[in-house]
């Protein structure tokens, strides 16, 4: 049995009396595409932002390759991690945000290479290499000095998805990537995923209320709700004929509502 | 450093006490001028003459644009030449009202042009006249923003008080600095000074919230 | 653009009265003024430079994670706002000496002027930090970004855009109050009218003078702001 590439373990968030997350726990394999889909609300998001270390956990351990994340192992126990350990294991996950955070005061190239350069210590002109294969790569190589105002939203997505590649992660999480976009950009992005789970062996985590891609791209899909993986499994299984009563509603609402 | 504690209480704070009323006067009466100068000089500003709006604009900028000591001091030497001869406090009160009544003036407009388009037409629609018009709709519609704009402005003059010391005017400062000279020791009378004005910045910030809370009551709703 | 305008026409009267001063028998006192003008300015360039100094600093400081820094940051800005700039100023020439650190009138003018509006602009910086929306820095830790470059590079430039409107008027209002730095013994424009008033009596003339030149300053600095803030936001105005 191969170890996981992320393992969340009894991980729990609270925001005051409001319990996000209640114990969860899911392992993902390397190069695993796993797609958490539930209602609005129900902490998606959340499940991302703290394996990303957006947000503090108030309870359990989170796993990269068998490392814990959050932690860190001191003799026998588990210690608070250090800065440089949250650091060296964060190097390994890229993330791509619902509306897309790209830093507006630099070009589509300057984004792409302003962490490469400084936080992986790339001298500049590899740096620009790389992000310029990367910006050909989603689909955007004439647009690398055009600021994110003079971008349409699909292409700012697509340059923050070359963006986090041009760090080099192993892993990659998607929150929502294509909600903030017009109708008709919606297809370019997914098309971008879609070659990135089909020719790369990154492990990737998608949050996204798209039922087709879901079905198409996951090799696992999983519920979420009232703060629990309520039920996971194959595409086809999960989103044809969910077993869980609270599942079922949801997906009926969902592919009602198309 | 030595702090002479005796000196402090037997000197220090006594004269300085003395004066607060001064301070306290200058601080009221520059207030009320300021109201009033600015409410003539939002008027002039908001004519539809352009005539009198351009000058006036022109006028209130460039009071704002220079510094209110300099303006004291051309007061102080202009109006004895002119014949009009006021005590140096008079003179202070006037410089300080003028000043600050551009800053008002200011205010007074941003709160009406606040005041949505739409109130003015309506008020058209119901036939009513200019001055029903003020009284009733454009002028308790403007208040908000102003009210708490002017205390910040009452809070401001009594910071501008010490400057009335550079025409001898018995105030705060001109007693430190007098207090200091006298016994060659600064260091109490400066900082005392200091706290004095900490104090009554407090107290006066508190005033002004109590006077807004009273405010907004009555006619803010 | 007004900005502009105005600061044209104020440049064009105040070189009309330099002509008139220089070709009338008022030219007598123009050279103690232009003197004065001379240490107003170096007092409100190197205060300028304090003030922001102490300002990035302090609204920096702020919005720090660490409790004692953004104690220490607030004690320097409510401190330095609730007793008066004048006061600052006798404290850092008559006072200092008593404990042994004796200032030149012109670092204790400077000291007292930079650190007073340094504490304003203090505030307006934490205010531009904090309006920078969360998502910026979240995408700047998600790419490994460590904090201070993630101040300096991310997040600064963009409260820079917010800042410079509400930094442009606290830099007027410095220039205006550099007017008080003869209680330090210094004897810039304001300071040379009285002294010049007191020996020629040419009220009108000597004051208007000395008036018209601090409202060139106040438009000047004014019209460079504007400059400042369209370069800032070139690229924010297009698209959307
Ligand atoms: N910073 C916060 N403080 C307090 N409550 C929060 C905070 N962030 C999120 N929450 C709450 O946590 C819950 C989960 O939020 P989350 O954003 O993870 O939901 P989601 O499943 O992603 O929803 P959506 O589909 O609408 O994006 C929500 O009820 C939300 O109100
Ligand atoms: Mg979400």
């Amino acid at each position: 049995m191969t170890q996981p590439k992320i393992k969340f373990d009894r991980v729990t968030k609270r925001y005051g009396p409001l319990t996000v997350l209640n114990q969860i726990c899911l392992d993902i394999d390397p190069g695993e595409l796993v797609t958490i889909i539930g209602p609005s609300g129900s902490g998606k998001t959340t499940v991302l932002r703290v394996l990303m270390t957006l947000e503090s956990i108030d309870d359990g351990v989170i796993y990269i390759d068998g490392e814990p994340f959050n932690k860190m192992r001191a003799g026998g126990a588990l210690a608070p991690a250090s800065n440089a350990h949250i650091r060296r294991l964060r190097a390994r996950i890229g993330m791509v945000f619902q509306n897309f955070n790209l830093f507006p005061h630099m070009s589509a190239l300057d984004n792409c290479i302003e962490a490469p350069i400084h936080s992986l210590g790339l001298a500049r002109g590899e740096a620009v290499n790389r992000a310029d294969e990367l910006l050909d790569m989603v689909g955007l190589a004439g647009l690398r000095s055009r600021y994110p105002s003079q971008l349409s939203g699909g292409q700012q997505q697509r340059v923050a998805i070359a963006r986090a590649l041009a760090m080099q992660p192993e892993i990659l999480l998607f929150d929502e990537p294509t909600s903030a976009l017009d109708p008709e950009m919606v297809g370019e992005v997914l098309q971008v995923i879609r070659d990135l789970a089909s020719a790369h062996s990154y492990t990737m985590l998608l949050v996204t209320h798209q039922m087709g891609f879901a079905r198409e791209v996951s090799d696992r899909v999983c519920f979420f709700d009232a703060g629990q993986f309520v039920e996971q499994g194959p595409p086809q299984e999960l989103l044809g004929s969910p077993k869980n009563e609270r599942a079922r509603q949801f997906l009926s609402k969902v592919l009602e509502a198309r | 450093m030595n702090w002479d504690w005796q000196f402090t209480f037997e000197v220090v704070v006594p004269r300085l006490l003395a004066v607060v009323p001064v301070t306290i006067q200058a601080t009221v009466l520059s207030f009320l001028l300021a109201l009033v100068l600015g409410l003539a000089l939002m008027l002039l500003r908001i004519s539809p003459l352009r005539v009198i709006s351009i000058p006036a604009g022109e006028i209130i900028e460039f009071i704002r644009g220079t510094p209110l000591l300099v303006q004291l001091f051309f007061l102080f030497f202009l109006l004895p030449e002119i014949g009009i001869v006021l005590p140096p406090l008079t003179t202070g009160i006037v410089g300080l009202g003028i000043y600050n009544a551009a800053l008002c003036a200011e205010v007074y407009r941003a709160g009406i042009l606040n005041v949505p388009a739409g109130q003015w037409e309506a008020a058209k629609a119901l036939n009513l006249s200019a001055c029903r018009t003020y009284r009733d709709i454009i002028i308790p519609q403007s208040l908000p923003p102003i009210v708490p704009a002017l205390g910040n402005y009452f809070i401001g003059i009594f910071k501008e008080t010490p400057l009335l010391s550079f025409l001898a005017v018995a105030e705060l400062m001109h007693a430190s600095k007098l207090i200091g000279s006298e016994y060659y020791r600064f260091t109490e009378a400066v900082t005392v000074a200091g706290v004095f004005f900490l104090v009554m910045s407090l107290a006066a910030a508190a005033l002004v919230r109590f006077a807004e809370g009273r405010i907004r009551g009555r006619i803010l709703h | 653009m007004t900005g502009r305008l105005m600061a044209i026409a104020a440049l064009i009267a105040f070189l009309l009265g330099i002509v008139v001063a220089t070709f009338s028998e008022t030219r007598i006192f123009m050279p103690a003024l232009l003197r004065g003008a001379a240490v107003t300015l170096q007092v409100a360039g190197l205060s300028f430079l304090l003030m922001v100094a102490a300002a990035l600093t302090a609204g920096a400081a702020k919005t720090s994670p660490f409790p004692p820094v953004r104690w220490m940051a607030g004690a320097y800005i409510e401190i330095f706002r609730g007793t008066s700039l004048l006061v600052q100023l006798f404290w850092f020439y008559f006072v200092m000496p008593e404990f042994g650190v004796t200032l030149p009138a012109m670092a204790a003018g400077v000291l007292g002027i930079g650190l007073n509006f340094g504490a304003y602009g203090a505030e307006i910086v934490r205010g531009a930090i904090q309006s920078v929306p969360k998502g910026q820095r979240e995408a700047a830790t998600a790419l490994n970004i460590k904090p201070l470059h993630r101040l300096v590079r991310i997040v600064m430039p963009q409260a820079m855009i917010i800042m410079v409107p509400p930094m442009g008027n606290l830099t007027i209002e410095m220039v205006k109050a550099t007017s008080v730095v003869s209680a330090v013994t210094l004897v810039d424009i304001t300071y040379a009218s009285v002294q010049q008033n007191q020996i020629h009596y040419r009220t009108v003339e000597i004051f208007m003078v000395t008036l018209v030149l601090y409202y060139c300053l106040s438009q000047l600095i004014r019209f460079s702001m504007g400059v400042l803030e369209a370069r800032a936001t070139r690229h924010l105005c297009t698209g959307h």
